[in-house]
C-alpha cells in the first residue's frame, strides 16, 4: 500500500494541527470577533464580513489558512491549531450569524466598468447573484476595500487558493477591480 | 410562477388540444406492457420497441436514442406545433431526459427538483425539491439530467451527493443515502440506471481530485451492493506512448516513472468521475461506461502513469462490478479530453466485415469510436468532426493553442443512432482555446483545475450536428449550427433526427441526409437531450429549454412538448 497523500501533505507549507486543545467555541468567536466585530461588521474596511458568510466556504478558507494554501500573519497561526470538526464549528457559528447591514459606496460610472469586467471575466458563472453557495463566497454587500485587496491579491498571484481566480483577474484592469469592488459592496440581496 | 406556468399551459393546450383533461386519474393506463403504477423489469428491458413511454435517459439500455415511433415523421414533421409548456419554478441550466411512463412525465431542474406531469397537458401533478445538504459541487452549473424509473418508484442523484427514491404517485421520499463524502468533491449530475432492481450511478468530481466509481444500490433499500473504482491501486498502465488514433502524445515517460518513484501511485486523488449513463447488456450481464479525466485536469507531474482506467471505456460485470475489459482513449491526458458522452450498443461491422455487438463512443477528441464490445477493443474511428490542430501540444504556463478546446468534440451530450442506415448522430463544438499549466497541491476537495483551459476570444465559435456512419467511420453528412452544441440529440423511426441550440431554436433534421425539415424558437436555450412519447394515439416530442451554464446560454425553465397539428 502507497501513501501518495501523505507525500502530497509533505509539499504543504504547513500541515493543520490534529486539534487546539482545550477548544471552547465561546473562547475561538471572542478570538475572531476582535477583527471581524461582534456585531458582525469588523472593525477595519479591509477585513471580511463573516457573520452570514457560507458555512463551508468559511471551513475551507479556515483549513486553507491552517494548511499554507492561504497565507495571512494573522490568520495562519490561528487557523492551524483546528482540527476539521473544530474549524466546522467556528464555520457554522458565523455562517447561522445574520448578515451585517454595512453600507456601501459607489461612484458614478462604477456599473458599467464593473459590467465590462464581470462579463469579460465571466464571474457570474460561479458567482451566480453574489449570493454564494456552499463553495463559492458571498460577494454582496461585502467590505469594499477587502474585495479589491482579494481581487489584486489574485491579479497579483500574492493569494493562491483559488487558482482559477489568478487566471481570470489577470485580465481585468485595476481600475475594473476597484470598480468591481465597489460594485459589489453596494448590492443587497433581499 | 404556478400560477402563470398553468397559465401558459392552459392557453396553448387549449389552442391545440381541446378538451384536453387535468386530473390526474383521468391519464389513460394502456401500455404494451405493463400499467402506470408499476414499471417492470420487462418493460425496461423492451424500452427499444415501446412507441408508448420513454424509460430511460437514453431511451433503452443500449442507449441508441432511436424511437421506434413513426407518427411524426419526415412527411408531416412541418406541422408540429407546441401542444404544452410546463414552467419550472428553477430558472436555471437544463439537462434533463423527460422520462413517460403511461402518460406521466417526470422531469427534473436544476437543483435538484423533480416534477411529474400529466404527459397530455402539461398539468403539474407533484413536485419534489430535494432538501439540500450544507456541501453541495457543481464545477459546471447546477445541473440534473433526469431520474431513472423501476417499480413505482423514481430515483436521482443530487449536488450534494445523495441518491434519492421517490413514490412515483405522490413524490414522496422513500429513502436517502449518501453516495460519497460530497466535502471530497463529490456529487451527482447524472441520471441513474435502473436494472434488476439495482440503481447504478456514478460520480462528478474529476476536477476535484475524487477517486472515481460506479456503485449499485438496492433499488429497495438504498443498500450499497457493489462499487466498482474507476482507478485501481495500480493506475500505472503500460507507459502509452500514442492515443487511440496512433498520436504521439509527447509524454516524458523518464520523467514520469522518476517521479512515481518518488511519489507513488496517485490513485486516491486520480478523479476519474462517470457522470453519465452506463449502456446494459442483458445478454452478457455486463455495463459499458466511460470514465472521466484525471485530477488535476492540467497538471501531469503529479499523476505519472496512463492513469488507469482515466479517459476509457470500461466494462464490468452487472451483477458484481467486477472488472472485464477497458480501452483507454487518452493516456495521462493533460487536456481534460476524457470520455464523457454515454457509450451505445449496437451492432456494427468488423474490420473484416462481419456482424459482431459494438460499443460506439462519440469522443472530446471529435471522433467516434466503434468497439467491438467482448473485449473492449477498437474496431475503428471516424473521421474527426471538428478541426483538430497541434494536438497533442503540451500545456504551458503561457498557454498552448490546440483544436479541439477542453469542452471536445462531443461533451456529456448523448449521440443518437439509426440501425437501418447504420449511423451515430452527434452534436459537436467548435471552442478555440489556450491550455496552460500551473503546478498546485492536492487542495482537500477543492477545485483542483491545476491550470486553466482559456477561450480564444478572437477565433470563431461554431457547432455541428453530424452524422456518421459507423461501419465505415466515414461522415455521411454534417450541418453546422451558429454556436456550439451541448445537449443531447434523437433520432426516430420517423426518418428524423431532434437537437436544440443555445440561441433557443429546437430544429428536425432529415435523419439519411440531414436536410433541415422543421424549426421552433423556444425563447431559451434548447441544451437538453429530446424524448417521445405517445399518449391516446399521439406522438410527442419533448425537450427542455433551460439554457446552459457552462456556456451561458440563455436561461429558461421551459418543458415543451409538441405534436402535430390537428
Amino acid at each position: 500500500m502507497k501513501l501518495p497523500l501523505l507525500v502530497l501533505a509533505g509539499c504543504l507549507a504547513a500541515v493543520p494541527a490534529l486539534a487546539k486543545d482545550n477548544f471552547v467555541l465561546e473562547d475561538e468567536v471572542a478570538l475572531c470577533t476582535g477583527c471581524h466585530g461582534e456585531d458582525g461588521v469588523p472593525v477595519a474596511t479591509d477585513y471580511p464580513i463573516i457573520a452570514g458568510q457560507q458555512y463551508f466556504y468559511i471551513f475551507t478558507q479556515l483549513r486553507d489558512f491552517g494548511a499554507g494554501r492561504r497565507e495571512n500573519e494573522t490568520m495562519t497561526p490561528i487557523a492551524a491549531e483546528y482540527d476539521r470538526d473544530q474549524a466546522k464549528e467556528i464555520a457554522q457559528y458565523f455562517a447561522d450569524k445574520p448578515w451585517p447591514d454595512v453600507p456601501g459606496s459607489s461612484q458614478e460610472g462604477d456599473r458599467q466598468l464593473a459590467e465590462k469586467a464581470m462579463t469579460a471575466a465571466e464571474c457570474s458563472a460561479c458567482h451566480g447573484k453574489w449570493q454564494g453557495d456552499s463553495r463559492i463566497p458571498r460577494l454582496a454587500g461585502q467590505q469594499v476595500d477587502y474585495l479589491a485587496t482579494t481581487m489584486l491579491d489574485f491579479k497579483s498571484k500574492t493569494r493562491k487558493n483559488a487558482p482559477d481566480m489568478s487566471n481570470l483577474m489577470a485580465d481585468v484592469s485595476d481600475d475594473e477591480i476597484h470598480a468591481l469592488a465597489r460594485y459589489l459592496s453596494t448590492v443587497v440581496i433581499h | 410562477m404556478k400560477t402563470k406556468a398553468l397559465a401558459a399551459a392552459a392557453a396553448i393546450v387549449l389552442c391545440s388540444h381541446a378538451g384536453s383533461l387535468w386530473a390526474q386519474d383521468e391519464v389513460s393506463h394502456g401500455t404494451l406492457y405493463g400499467d402506470l403504477q408499476n414499471v417492470t423489469q420487462s418493460m425496461l428491458n423492451r424500452a427499444s420497441g415501446d412507441g408508448n413511454n420513454f424509460l430511460h435517459a437514453n431511451g433503452n439500455y443500449q442507449q441508441t436514442r432511436y424511437y421506434p415511433a413513426s407518427q411524426i415523421n419526415t412527411g408531416n414533421v412541418k406541422n408540429l406545433r407546441p401542444a404544452w409548456i410546463f414552467q419550472t419554478e428553477i430558472v436555471d441550466s437544463m439537462e434533463t431526459s423527460p422520462i413517460v411512463v403511461n402518460g406521466i412525465m417526470y422531469v427534473t431542474t436544476a437543483f435538484n427538483h423533480v416534477y411529474a406531469l400529466d404527459a397530455r397537458t402539461g398539468q403539474e401533478i407533484w413536485h419534489y425539491t430535494h432538501a439540500m445538504g450544507p456541501v453541495t459541487t457543481y464545477c459546471c452549473g447546477p445541473n440534473n439530467r433526469g431520474v431513472a424509473v423501476s417499480g413505482d418508484r423514481v430515483f436521482m442523484g443530487t449536488l450534494d451527493a445523495k441518491l434519492v427514491a421517490l413514490d412515483a404517485k405522490t413524490g414522496k421520499q422513500l429513502w436517502e443515502t449518501e453516495i460519497a463524502d460530497p466535502e471530497l468533491g463529490y456529487s451527482e449530475t447524472m441520471a441513474p440506471t435502473v436494472v434488476d432492481d439495482m440503481v447504478l450511478i456514478g460520480t462528478n468530481g474529476g476536477e476535484y481530485g475524487i477517486r472515481g466509481f460506479v456503485k449499485a444500490f438496492d433499488a429497495a433499500s438504498g443498500e450499497l451492493k457493489w462499487t466498482f473504482n474507476t482507478v485501481p491501486e495500480d493506475s500505472v498502465g503500460v507507459w502509452a506512448t500514442h492515443d487511440a488514433t496512433g498520436r504521439d502524445m509527447l509524454r516524458d515517460i523518464e520523467a514520469e516513472k522518476a517521479a512515481l518513484a518518488s511519489m507513488g501511485d496517485p490513485y486516491e486523488t486520480l478523479g476519474g468521475g462517470v457522470w453519465q449513463n452506463p449502456a446494459v447488456d442483458l445478454e452478457s450481464r455486463r455495463i459499458y461506461f466511460v470514465v472521466g479525466n484525471p485530477s488535476p485536469d492540467l497538471d501531469g507531474s503529479l499523476r505519472p502513469g496512463d492513469n488507469l482506467y482515466t479517459d476509457s471505456l470500461v466494462s464490468v460485470n452487472l451483477d458484481t462490478g467486477e472488472y472485464i475489459c477497458h480501452f483507454q482513449y487518452i493516456a495521462h491526458d493533460v487536456w481534460d479530453l476524457d470520455a464523457v458522452s454515454p457509450p451505445i450498443i449496437t451492432t456494427v461491422k468488423d474490420a473484416e466485415g462481419n456482424d459482431v455487438k459494438g460499443i460506439l463512443h462519440g469522443g472530446k477528441t471529435g471522433h467516434v469510436y466503434v468497439h467491438k464490445a467482448d473485449d473492449c477493443s477498437l474496431i475503428r474511428f471516424s473521421e474527426a468532426m471538428v478541426p483538430q490542430e497541434n494536438m497533442w501540444v503540451l500545456p504551458t504556463a503561457e498557454g498552448a493553442r490546440m483544436l479541439p478546446g477542453a469542452n471536445g468534440g462531443v461533451e456529456w451530450s448523448p449521440m443518437a443512432t439509426d440501425p437501418n442506415l447504420h449511423m451515430a448522430y452527434a452534436i459537436n463544438l467548435h471552442q478555440p482555446m489556450t491550455y496552460h499549466v500551473e503546478s498546485t497541491p492536492y487542495p482537500e476537495g477543492k477545485i483542483w483545475l491545476g491550470g486553466a483551459f482559456k477561450v480564444i476570444p478572437e477565433e470563431e465559435q461554431w457547432g455541428n450536428v453530424t452524422a456518421v456512419d459507423y461501419n465505415t467511420g466515414a461522415i455521411a453528412w454534417q450541418v453546422r449550427t451558429a454556436e456550439p452544441m451541448i445537449g443531447g440529440i434523437l433520432a426516430t423511426a420517423g426518418g428524423l433526427v431532434f437537437t436544440g441550440e443555445g440561441n433557443g431554436l429546437f430544429k428536425a433534421y432529415d435523419s439519411s441526409n440531414g436536410g433541415e425539415l422543421w424549426r421552433f424558437q423556444a425563447g431559451a436555450g434548447v441544451n437538453a437531450p429530446p424524448s417521445s412519447y405517445t399518449v391516446e394515439g399521439r406522438q410527442y416530442i419533448v425537450v427542455a429549454a433551460g439554457g446552459n451554464a457552462q456556456l451561458n446560454y440563455k436561461r429558461g425553465n421551459n418543458i415543451i412538448a409538441f405534436a402535430l397539428s390537428d
